[in-house]
C-alpha cells in the first residue's frame, strides 16, 4: 500500500521539479535532511512543525554535522530576518496528496509558514501513511484540522519549488520563495522502524 | 459613440501595423492552450469538472446573502475583522484608516485583480504610503504604469529584453536580457521588502463559509509571504468568491489553474483562517477581509449578467480569444481584459467603459467553451452589445450582415445582375461605402434557384423511410448553394429517410453577434414554433451550416429561457454529419482517395463534436483529411470579416494569417470545412480550393467542381 502511494507522489512531485528521499526510520530520515543541506551548502537551518522524536533527531543529526539549527518557539530569533538567513527549512507535514504531489503544512503560529517559505531551499516531511492518493480525499482532512484548531490556523498545500510563468508564459523555478523543494517521505509501514 | 468607434479603430490599425507583437502574444496563448490541454488529459474525468464547477457557483451565488453572513460569522470567529464595503471608495477609505491607526509607511501586495478594480493603489500612495506589488508580472507593470494585459499573466506583452530594460531602469542596476538574470535582480529588490512592509495586502480566490477562511492560490509564494509577515494583513475579495463547503472550494482549487497554466494545483494553497501569531512575539496580529460589492449585488439581480458572477479568474478565455491575440488587452479591455472583461465592464466600471472594446467580440463562441464554469460568454457579450446599442444605435454595416437573409433573397431573385454586380469593382466600392461590406472579399454568388424553390420538384427515392428528418436549410444552402442542400437530401434519403422541409427562417445567429437579442429571439420563437411540433412527433432535426446546429442546440434555448418547447428541438437537433454516420448504412463506397484534403473545424462545432464526424464520414469514403488548427477562431467570425475597415476585414485576416500560414505549409492540395464563411477566410487566406464535405461526393462522381465560387 504505502509503496504504492509512495511512488505516485514521487512521480507528481518529482514531475514539478521538487525531488523527494524515500527514508524507512526516524534516524535515517534525519540522515536524508543533513545529506540535502550539505549539498545546499547549509549553514544554519530552521526546522518547524515536526513531531517531538523527529524534531529531535533531526536537531541532533544536523549540530552533529556542524549546521546551526534554529528551532521553534524560536526564543530570542529576531523574525521574520533570523529565518531569512537560513539556508534552509524544515518542515513537517501533516499529510500529503499523491495524485497533485502536495503536502499539506499547518500552522498556527505563522513562523512555520515562514521557515517553509523564506529560505531557498524546502525539506517538507510527512509520513507514508498519512499520504492521499486523491486530491478529493484532502476534504475530511481539512475539516479535521479546522475542527481541530478552533481559532487562528493556516493550512498551507506546497506542490514542489515556487515558480513562476509571468515573463512569456516560461516556466521559471524559485522566484520568491524556495527555489529547490524536496520531501523526505517517512515510509511507516508496518513491520518497519517507524520510532 | 462614432468618436468611440473611431478610437477603436484606430487602436485595432496601431496593432495591424505592429504584427510582431501579436504573434508574441498568439505564441503565449498557444503556450497556455497547450498546457491546459495536457492537464486536462491527465485528470480523472477530463472536462467532466466544469460542469461541477458550474453547478457550485450557481449554487453559491444564489445562497449568496446567506452564504456572506455565514463567511463573516466564521471568520469572525477566527478572529478575522471583516468588513463588508459597498464600493471601491468605501474599500480605499477602510484600508487608509487602518494604515493611519496602525503608523504604517510600507504595504506590499500579493496580486489580486479586486484590488485593481477598485484601483486602491494610487489612493494610497497619493497617502503617502509605499506601494509595492510583489508578483513579478504585477510589479512589471506597476514598474511602467500599465495596466493588466491578462487576467492570469498580466505582463504578458512584455518580452524578457524589454522586462530586463524595465528593471535596469527603474532599480538602475545592470540587468542581463535572460530570464534567470531577472529573477536574482527581483528576489534581492523583494525581499527586504517582504521582511519590513507594515501591512501586506492579499486578494482571495475563494472565501470558505464552512471555517472562515480565504484560499489564496500564488505560484511564486509572494501570497504566502504578504500574508505572514506584516502585523496587519488586509484581503480585499469580492463577495461572488464565497462558497460554502471546503469539497466545493477544492473544487475550484483545481479548476482555476487546470484552466490558466495547466497545473493541478498552484504551487501554494493558502487556507488561511484568523491571524496567527509570529514566532513568541506579542504583537498585535490582524486579518481585516474587505468584501467587496461594488456592483455584484446589482449583477445577481441582472438576469442579463448575471452568470458572469461563475467567473473564477482563470484567463483562459483570453487564451483562445483571436482578436485579443491580434490587439492585445489594453486595447481588448478596461481592468478587466478578455472576453470576460466585457460583461464584468460593464457591471462594475458601466456601459460606457464596456462599449470602448465590445465590438473586437466577434461572437465566434471560443471562449464558452473553453470556460471552466461553462459561462455563456458569447450570450453575455450579446447582451451588453444590445445595451449599448440601444443607447446608441447600430453601425450601418452590422445593420447590412443582420439583414443578410433579406439581401440574399433580393440577390437571388436578381441573381444574374446581383452576380454581376457583385463582381463589379465600381459597385462594390458603392457597397462598401453604403452598406460597409468590404470591397474586395469575394462573395458567394447568388443562385437564381432557391433551395426552397427546388425542394418541391425534387421526389423522394425512399419507398419505405425509417425516420423523418426535417432539413434546416440556413442562408447559404438556400441562396447561394441549392446544390448542397441537394447533396444533402440525397445522402439523407440514402439513410433511409424521409426529408422534409418545414417553414422556417434564417438561424438569426448575426442578431446574437451584433448585439439585436429582440430580433435574435423573434428568430428563435419563428423556428421553434414550426419546428417543436414536428420534434414532439419524433422528427429529428438537421443543420448543414454549423452555426445552424449551433443555434437549434444551444442559442435558441438560451434565448428562450429554456423553453420547454426549445428544449424540445434542441434534444433532436443534429450537424448533417454526426446523422449521417448514426443512420448511413455500412460499405460506402471507396471513391474518395488519391487526394489529401486538409480539415478546418468551424468555432460553432467545437461543442458538437469538433468537425470529427464530418472527418469520418470522409474517411469512410477513402479520403485522406488531416486536421489543421490553431484551436482558435479563422478570424472570419461569421460576416465579421466581410466588413470593410480595420474593426471587420483587416482584423480578420490578421486573426486568420496564423491559421492560413499553418495551412500553406501543410502541403494540403485542398481544404474541406462545412462553414461558409470560414469557407471566404481559407480561400483568401490559402489561395487553396475549399470545399463543403457533401460538394466532395459531387466531386467524386463527376459533376461540376466548386471549392471556389462560380
Amino acid at each position: 500500500m504505502n509503496d504504492t502511494v509512495i511512488a505516485s507522489f514521487t512521480k507528481r512531485y518529482e514531475s514539478l521539479g521538487g525531488q523527494v528521499r524515500v527514508a524507512v526510520s526516524t534516524e535515517s530520515a534525519a540522515l536524508a535532511a543533513v545529506e540535502i543541506v550539505r549539498e545546499r551548502g547549509g549553514t544554519r537551518v530552521a526546522v518547524a512543525g515536526l513531531d517531538e522524536p523527529l524534531a529531535e533527531a533531526f536537531e541532533r543529526a544536523l549540530a552533529g554535522a556542524g549546521v546551526e539549527v534554529l528551532r521553534e518557539p524560536f526564543t530570542g530569533v529576531k523574525l521574520p530576518h533570523g529565518i531569512d538567513e537560513c539556508q534552509a527549512g524544515i518542515t513537517g507535514a501533516v499529510f500529503g496528496i499523491a495524485q497533485s504531489g502536495t503536502l499539506a503544512e499547518v500552522a498556527t503560529n505563522d513562523a512555520v509558514r515562514l521557515v517553509s517559505g523564506l529560505p531557498r531551499t524546502h525539506i517538507g516531511v510527512v509520513k507514508a501513511s498519512e499520504i492521499v492518493e486523491r486530491f478529493e480525499d484532502a476534504a475530511p482532512r481539512l475539516r479535521a484540522i479546522f475542527s481541530e484548531h478552533s481559532g487562528a490556523c493556516t493550512v498551507s498545500f506546497i506542490s514542489g519549488p515556487s515558480r513562476t510563468g509571468d515573463i512569456e508564459l516560461i516556466l521559471t523555478m524559485g522566484v520568491h520563495g524556495p527555489e529547490a523543494a524536496y520531501v523526505i517521505v517517512l515510509d511507516d509501514a508496518e513491520g518497519r522502524d517507524s520510532q | 459613440m462614432t468618436e468611440r468607434y473611431e478610437r477603436l479603430c484606430a487602436a485595432v490599425s496601431k496593432a495591424l501595423e505592429t504584427p510582431e507583437r501579436g504573434t508574441a502574444l498568439q505564441r503565449c496563448m498557444q503556450r497556455g492552450r497547450d498546457s491546459r490541454g495536457r492537464a486536462i488529459a491527465a485528470l480523472p474525468g477530463g472536462e467532466a469538472f466544469r460542469a461541477e464547477v458550474k453547478a457550485i457557483k450557481d449554487r453559491c451565488i444564489d445562497r449568496q446573502d446567506e452564504l456572506v453572513a455565514k463567511f463573516t460569522a466564521s471568520a469572525r470567529a477566527r478572529g478575522a475583522h471583516v468588513h463588508s464595503a459597498e464600493n471601491g471608495a468605501a474599500a480605499i477609505e477602510y484600508v487608509l484608516d487602518l494604515a493611519r491607526k496602525r503608523g504604517a509607511a510600507t504595504i506590499a501586495k500579493s496580486k489580486s485583480l479586486t484590488t485593481e478594480e477598485i484601483e486602491i493603489n494610487d489612493p494610497l500612495i497619493e497617502a503617502g504610503l509605499r506601494v509595492i506589488e510583489t508578483d513579478l508580472g504585477e510589479l512589471i507593470i506597476q514598474l511602467v504604469h500599465e495596466r493588466p494585459y491578462h487576467l492570469v499573466f498580466p505582463a504578458v506583452h512584455k518580452l524578457t529584453a524589454e522586462v530586463a530594460e524595465i528593471f535596469a531602469k527603474s532599480l538602475d542596476k545592470e540587468v542581463s536580457p535572460d530570464i534567470p538574470s531577472i529573477m536574482k535582480v527581483v528576489r534581492a529588490y523583494l525581499r527586504p521588502i517582504f521582511l519590513d512592509a507594515d501591512i501586506g495586502m492579499t486578494g482571495a480566490n475563494i472565501g470558505v463559509a464552512e471555517n472562515g477562511s480565504i484560499v489564496i492560490e500564488t505560484n511564486e509564494g509572494n501570497g504566502r509571504l504578504v500574508s505572514t509577515i506584516g502585523n496587519c494583513h488586509v484581503c480585499v475579495m469580492g463577495i461572488e468568491k464565497i462558497v460554502d463547503t471546503i469539497d466545493e472550494a477544492l473544487t475550484l482549487v483545481l479548476a482555476h489553474p487546470v484552466s490558466s497554466s495547466g497545473q493541478l494545483p498552484t504551487t501554494y494553497v493558502t487556507w488561511m483562517a484568523g491571524r496567527a501569531p509570529l514566532g513568541e512575539g506579542d504583537a498585535a496580529r490582524e486579518t481585516h477581509i474587505i468584501l467587496l460589492d461594488n456592483g455584484r449585488k446589482a449583477m445577481r439581480q441582472d438576469p442579463g449578467l448575471k452568470e458572469a458572477l461563475n467567473c473564477i479568474r482563470c484567463g483562459a478565455c483570453m487564451n483562445i480569444c483571436t482578436t485579443y491575440g491580434v490587439v492585445g488587452g489594453h486595447t481588448f479591455g478596461h481592468i478587466y481584459p478578455g472576453p470576460i472583461g466585457i460583461p464584468w465592464t460593464a457591471a462594475v466600471h458601466g456601459l460606457d467603459k464596456a462599449a470602448e472594446f465590445t465590438p473586437l467580440c466577434i461572437s465566434c463562441g471560443l471562449c464558452r467553451e473553453i470556460c471552466p464554469a461553462e459561462i455563456d460568454l458569447p450570450m453575455l457579450i450579446a447582451e451588453v452589445k444590445h445595451r449599448v446599442a440601444k443607447e446608441d444605435g447600430y453601425r450601418r454595416a452590422d445593420r447590412t450582415m443582420m439583414d443578410a437573409e433579406r439581401f440574399a433573397q433580393v440577390g437571388s431573385t436578381l441573381a444574374p445582375v446581383a452576380n454581376r454586380v457583385l463582381k463589379n469593382p465600381t459597385a462594390r466600392r458603392i457597397m462598401s461605402r453604403a452598406l460597409g461590406i468590404d470591397a474586395n472579399r469575394v462573395l458567394p454568388a447568388f443562385s437564381r434557384k432557391t433551395f426552397t424553390q427546388l425542394f418541391p420538384g425534387h421526389t423522394s427515392t425512399v419507398a419505405d423511410p425509417v425516420r423523418k428528418v426535417a432539413l434546416f436549410i440556413d442562408v447559404y444552402a438556400n441562396f447561394n448553394r441549392p446544390d448542397i442542400g441537394m447533396a444533402a437530401v440525397a445522402c439523407l434519403e440514402a439513410a433511409g429517410c424521409e426529408v422534409l422541409l418545414p417553414e422556417q427562417r434564417a438561424s438569426g445567429y448575426p442578431y446574437i453577434g451584433y448585439g439585436d437579442l429582440d430580433r435574435a429571439r423573434e428568430a428563435a420563437a419563428f423556428n421553434v414554433a414550426r419546428l417543436a411540433p414536428l420534434a414532439e412527433e419524433g422528427c429529428d432535426i438537421v443543420a448543414i451550416e454549423p452555426t445552424a446546429a449551433y443555434c437549434l442546440c444551444h442559442a435558441y434555448p438560451a434565448l428562450l429561457g429554456g423553453s420547454r418547447k426549445s428544449r424540445s428541438v434542441a434534444e433532436r437537433s443534429f450537424e448533417i454529419f454526426r446523422y449521417l454516420l448514426d443512420h448511413e448504412p455500412e460499405g460506402q463506397a471507396d471513391n474518395l482517395s488519391g487526394r489529401r484534403y486538409g480539415f478546418h473545424v468551424s468555432c460553432h462545432q467545437r461543442p458538437m463534436g469538433s468537425g470529427r464526424e464530418a472527418m469520418e464520414w470522409l474517411q469512410r469514403r477513402g479520403a485522406h483529411v488531416e486536421l489543421i488548427e490553431t484551436g482558435t477562431c479563422c478570424g472570419m467570425g461569421g460576416t465579421f470579416g466581410l466588413k470593410a475597415g480595420p474593426l471587420g476585414q483587416g482584423l480578420s485576416k490578421a486573426a486568420g494569417e496564423g491559421l492560413c500560414k499553418k495551412i500553406r505549409e501543410s502541403g494540403v492540395e485542398a481544404m474541406v470545412s462545412e462553414s461558409s464563411v470560414c469557407a471566404l477566410q481559407l480561400r483568401e487566406g490559402t489561395g487553396l480550393p475549399v470545399f463543403h464535405p457533401l460538394e466532395l461526393l459531387r466531386h467524386a462522381k463527376g459533376e461540376k467542381k466548386q471549392g471556389g465560387h462560380a
